[in-house]
């Protein structure tokens, strides 16, 4: 195509020259999508399944700290996958100190090195980025490691990070930019704290860490930060987990409080200072109560912004080509088709509004979308009872409705709720809590007593839940659960 | 300066060579043993040698191609050989970038495409 690869110096001023930029009579690619994680991956793949001429724009700007990672997105490289595995090592080192009451003898002290876990992690990690490319390449899918922003109808600009610019045109777009971490917009957040962008690759040990939020991701970090020996604190505004059953929250809460993370309940900070140079070196946090006018100021090595995520859809040109998108929040909604007001233009992932922000919903929006685009499917993506899991050290698994929004929509007359602790058998040798461990089902009396919300605290939730999740989504009901003879002796039989 | 091949059999053989270049890009493709006439027992370093050979005018400068013949059928066999302990390699025939997680392996090194990617990309 005669419109391929043009390097433009000002493309605004051509334009503007031009009046309206004309569409071009046949364009560069089928699809072009922008963002190349879970979502965007997936769809990219699935699209070249179909001889489909497509390309993915990758970009990562870097932290505040300086840092950047290769292809695959947030799960791949600051998120699920690393979480997993260092919550994996806190868990490993539970278990060496279980091991003991079941005859394992070992003299020397156990200690963790923060440099040994981390190079693994991100070896495992360029492996991925690794296997992208290749993947990528091997289905001519063009990847280009630059970013895309919109100039004009149907036209995309890419500037790689030499800036240099170029221009592409396609058919389609799915914008599937994903978000960032929020910061607190206080004096010394972005020079002195660090996010879940640069904890994963930290190249030396955090050491006495404030946590400032009450996100899952706040405490899952908190979480393994302290399961591998460090005097870990979390500062919380207001509630635990938003949005999740708050009964099931504050256990976790709990939990984590009597085993050594320390909780600062009802404060937000304003100001960070450093008192130390070093790596990490030491920083003074400057909180104020939520409730009174109190004053607070704590020292610490390390402080981990964990407060939310915005996405990545202010500076990508939207306005260029009218999509829409919530002012407030930045997110974009789409109809259940993922299709933006611009009908050639789709959106997959966490930017979407009102939909589930995980890893597993991208890749099945992203394919399925691309099944309907270019394999006549109809299939749309089902966005009901997805299962999730928090690995904070006591894990939790849901699928459904919370206790709460279960109640509002309808009516606590209405709903039934059966629940249980239990002692996993593996926690019983080494005297482990024995009254934490809990799970409870939520159900419609009004429809059989269908089970509509699925929660359960204790290890491997994740496991336990994905099975119940496929029963849920049969339309399980509580005497087919009762009629359904247990596993023995596992947890998920309670 | 362009690029430099070394060859060398087995594994000590080929970490002191990798060592002596410790700095500069290296690049490695292992192969099963070849007989008497040149040819090898792995039927895919066969096929991959020629497919790799024609991409190596696409090496950076600077860079070292080690060419390291692993051993017999036998020995590759055995899990516990040093390439598989050390190196954790799965196959042969296999084409890395030493000191990085970038590789290719078996029918991948049969693809130009991807070869090229190896050398020329980060």
């Amino acid at each position: 195509s005669v419109q391929a690869h043009k390097e433009v110096e000002n493309p605004q001023k051509t334009m503007e020259v031009n009046g309206l930029m004309p569409l071009p009579d046949s364009y560069d690619y089928d699809l072009i999508v922008i963002g190349g994680g879970s979502g965007g991956l997936a769809a990219a793949k699935e699209a070249a399944k179909y001889e489909k001429k497509v390309m993915v724009l990758d970009f990562v700007t870097p932290t505040p700290q300086g840092n950047s990672w290769g292809l695959g997105g947030t799960c791949v490289n600051v998120g699920c996958i690393p979480k997993k595995l260092m919550h994996q090592a806190a868990l490993l080192g539970q278990a060496l100190q279980d091991s003991r009451k079941f005859g394992w003898q070992f003299t020397e002290e156990v200690k963790h090195n923060w440099m040994t876990m981390t190079e693994s992690v991100q070896n495992y990690i360029g492996s991925l980025n690794w296997g992208y490319r290749v993947a990528l390449r091997d289905k001519k899918v063009t990847y280009e490691n630059a970013y895309g922003e919109f100039v004009g109808p149907h036209t995309i600009k890419a500037t790689n990070k030499k800036g240099v610019e170029k221009l592409y045109t396609a058919e389609r777009f799915i914008i599937a930019t994903g978000e960032r971490p929020r910061y607190l917009g206080i004096p010394g957040d972005k020079e002195y704290c660090i996010s879940s962008d640069d904890l994963f690759s930290l190249p030396y040990c955090p050491g006495r860490t404030l946590v400032v939020g009450a996100s899952y991701v706040a405490l899952e970090c908190a979480g393994f930060l302290a399961g591998l020996g460090l005097d870990v604190t979390v500062m919380v505004r207001s509630i635990l987990l938003r949005g999740f059953d708050q009964d099931m929250a504050n256990r976790i809460g709990e939990y984590m409080k009597e085993h050594g993370v320390n909780f600062i309940r009802e404060f937000v900070p304003i100001k960070v200072e450093r008192v130390e140079e070093g790596t990490p070196g030491i920083l003074k946090v400057t909180a104020k109560s939520t409730t009174g006018d109190q004053i607070i100021e704590v020292e610490y090595d390390t402080v981990l912004l964990a407060i939310g995520r915005d996405p990545c859809t202010r500076k990508i040109g939207l306005d260029k080509v009218g999509v829409n998108i919530n002012e407030k929040t930045g997110k974009i909604p789409v109809n259940d088709e993922e299709q933006t007001n611009v009908p050639y233009i789709y959106a997959v992932g966490d930017i979407l509004q009102d939909k589930l922000e995980l890893t597993p919903v991208a890749i099945q929006a992203g394919r399925l979308l691309v099944r309907r685009l270019y394999a006549g499917a109809t299939t749309k993506c089902d966005y009901l009872n997805v299962p999730t899991t928090v690995f904070t050290p006591l894990e939790y698994g849901a699928c459904g409705y919370s206790e709460e929004t279960a109640v509002e929509k309808f009516g606590e007359e209405n709903i039934e709720v059966y629940h249980n602790h239990f002692w996993p058998l593996e926690w019983t040798v080494p005297s482990r809590d024995n009254n934490k461990c809990y799970a409870k089902i939520i159900c419609n009396i009004q429809d059989n007593e269908r089970v509509i919300g699925f929660h359960v605290l204790g290890p491997n939730a994740g496991e336990v839940t994905q099975g119940f999740a496929a029963a849920i989504k049969c339309g399980l009901t509580k005497e087919q659960l009762d009629s359904t003879v247990g596993i023995h002796p596992i947890c998920a039989e309670v | 300066m362009g690029w430099e091949e070394r060859q060398v059999r087995g594994y000590p053989e080929f970490v002191r060579t990798a060592q002596s270049y410790h700095g500069r890009p290296i690049f490695a493709l292992f192969c099963g043993d070849k007989d008497a006439e040149g040819k090898s027992w792995c039927p895919d370093c066969v096929t991959a040698e020629p497919v790799i050979r024609k991409e190596l005018h696409n090496l950076p400068d600077e860079s070292v191609f080690i060419y390291c013949l692993v051993g017999d059928r036998a020995y590759w066999k055995d899990p516990n050989n040093e390439f598989r302990r050390n190196l954790k390699l799965t196959g042969v025939p296999t084409l890395l970038k030493y000191g990085t997680p970038q590789k290719l392996v078996e029918e991948e090194c049969f693809k130009s495409e991807l070869v090229r990617m190896l050398f020329t990309e980060d």
